[in-house]
């Protein structure tokens, strides 16, 4: 591993001057599960000069039931989430996403802010010593031109919606959908900024989320769902543990009586970032939601998918996913 | 005191099995580098040293972690148990894995070891649904996944006789 500057906040206040300081070449470490693997592999062409560890800043972690939301410290640990009552009772979606983050070991030192902030996991992105230096990493040498080596190579796991920029690279976070469905806020040291608007326009394919180099998340804030509401999540993954979703989804249905009042839905690892299916929110809504209806939800939430030569099996699950997840929270009651 | 430079390598102090070792590390180092290379707890392997296998498992203030993952700079003052304190302690894990064969080659095995040793501080008396979910980040290429729950669960039995 290249050698690089390690300093310890004790305050947020120093956190965020030291990373203007390195003017972008500083990344914040927390559970470090995401960063130090891509420090190990060297998977970037110019690595980070220094982390900045936020774990000794006090105040970061923990989870407080307050009026009407739910506060989650930007550091608490997504084992943590997984077992709290609270979080179990009453935003299942995210006790279930959590709980099937990696592994049990990785769920211990990984945090909230970390699973939304994280790195994709695009295998030419990924490929240790910048083996497939890609579109997504930018800066051509001169008279180079970049490609995304995965529209001609091996693209089973990329994009269904197409590419961004010419990235087929998707967003793998298991807790963001979970997070997205139940209408969760980010309070960064800059903003207070809806979940569902921290990731970047189509015109900036290298960035994860707009959240800026010097800024950091201080908390996760996710307002009390309806007491007729249910949420359930689920992921499609090779391996019960270890693995990021192949495709995974949540969803938050309002009932009133059988029928749908208001319904959000979020599917993942199928876009660059996060996929709202509206179509398919818009036709539940005012109807009863009968197994038939989650079908034909299943089949408008994968309306306009283009699959890569590797990857229509993604559109069939996503659109089981969709069915499954709705009918898992008709049944949650 | 040598004069560091800012950012750089630094000393730490870890609290390995109750006693403090001063150390310098360089940010670059892990845990597992450190505890394994450098102070001879051999017992903490490395095998993916990406976190997804569990065999560098050790107890940091109570949670099993792997560490591999984790910066040794980042480790200073926090509570590490390894495999050696558990065998120290004589755990009745260590006789109860011997007696189930809960291993073939036995590379993995310590990680095991320490993330059942978590998992019984937490939860003296797991299912095998528990044992299960909390050996979900341990691999054993050997196979030997079903003597785990067995010794497991024979060692929980232990641990309540002796307390009883």
């Amino acid at each position: 591993m290249r050698r690089f500057k390690h300093f310890d906040a004790s305050s947020l206040d120093e956190a965020v001057s030291l990373l203007a300081r390195f003017e972008g070449r500083a990344k914040v470490i927390a559970g470090g599960t995401d960063i130090v693997g891509t420090l190990k592999d060297s998977v970037l062409p110019e690595p980070y000069e220094a982390l900045v560890n936020i774990k000794t800043i006090p105040g970061l972690e923990g989870i407080r039931n307050g009026a009407g939301v739910l506060k989650i410290g930007a550091l608490t640990r997504l084992e943590d989430i997984a077992h709290n009552e609270t979080v179990q009772t009453k935003y299942a979606a995210l006790a279930q996403a959590a709980r099937v983050v990696a592994t049990p070991h990785i769920r211990e030192m990984g945090t909230i802010a970390g699973n939304i902030c994280q790195n994709t996991r695009c295998w030419y992105y990924r490929c240790a010593h910048n083996r497939f230096h890609c579109v997504r990493k930018g800066h051509a040498a001169p008279g180079q031109s970049l490609e995304c080596f995965a529209s001609d190579g091996d693209n089973r796991y990329h994009s269904i919606f197409g590419d961004v920029k010419d990235c087929l690279a998707v967003n793998p976070s298991d807790t963001i959908p979970a997070l997205i469905a139940l209408g969760a806020t980010l309070k960064t040291t800059k903003r207070s900024i809806a979940v569902k608007d921290i990731f970047p326009p189509s015109d900036e394919p290298t960035k994860m989320t707009i959240i800026d180099s010097d800024e950091i998340v201080i908390e996760v804030e996710i307002p009390e769902p309806q007491a007729s509401s249910r949420s359930a999540y689920h992921k499609v993954a090779i391996r019960k543990s270890i693995d990021f979703p192949i495709v995974n989804c949540a969803a938050v249905v309002d009932f009133e009586g059988d029928v749908v009042k208001d319904c959000h839905i979020c599917l993942n690892a199928v876009h660059y970032k996060p996929y709202v299916p509206e179509r398919a929110e818009a036709l539940l809504e005012g109807e009863p939601l009968t197994d038939e209806q989650a079908a034909t939800a299943g089949e408008a939430a994968v309306w306009g998918a283009k699959p890569l030569p590797m990857n229509s099996y993604k559109i069939t699950m996503a659109k089981g996913l969709v069915k499954k997840i709705l009918i898992a929270c008709r049944e949650a009651g | 005191m040598p004069d560091f430079e800012e950012g750089g390598a630094r000393e730490v102090t870890l609290k390995i099995n109750g006693d403090d070792f001063r150390i310098l590390v360089e940010p670059r180092e892990n845990l597992r580098e450190v505890l394994h290379d450098r102070l001879g707890f051999t017992g903490t392997k490395e095998m993916c040293d990406r976190g997804a296998c569990g065999s560098c498992t050790v107890i940091m203030d109570g949670r099993p972690v792997v560490s591999c993952m984790m910066l040794a700079v980042e480790a200073g003052g926090h509570d590490i148990e390894t495999v050696e304190d558990i065998e120290r302690k004589q755990h009745p894990l260590i006789e109860t894995y011997a007696d189930h064969n809960a291993m073939q080659c036995g590379y993995c095995t310590p990680g095991f070891v320490v993330t059942a040793k978590a998992l019984l501080d937490r939860n003296p008396d797991p299912d095998e649904e528990a044992i299960k979910s909390a050996l979900e980040g341990n691999i054993c290429r050997c196979g030997t996944y079903p003597a785990h729950i067995w010794a497991i669960q024979a060692a929980a039995n232990r641990l309540k006789t002796r307390e009883a």
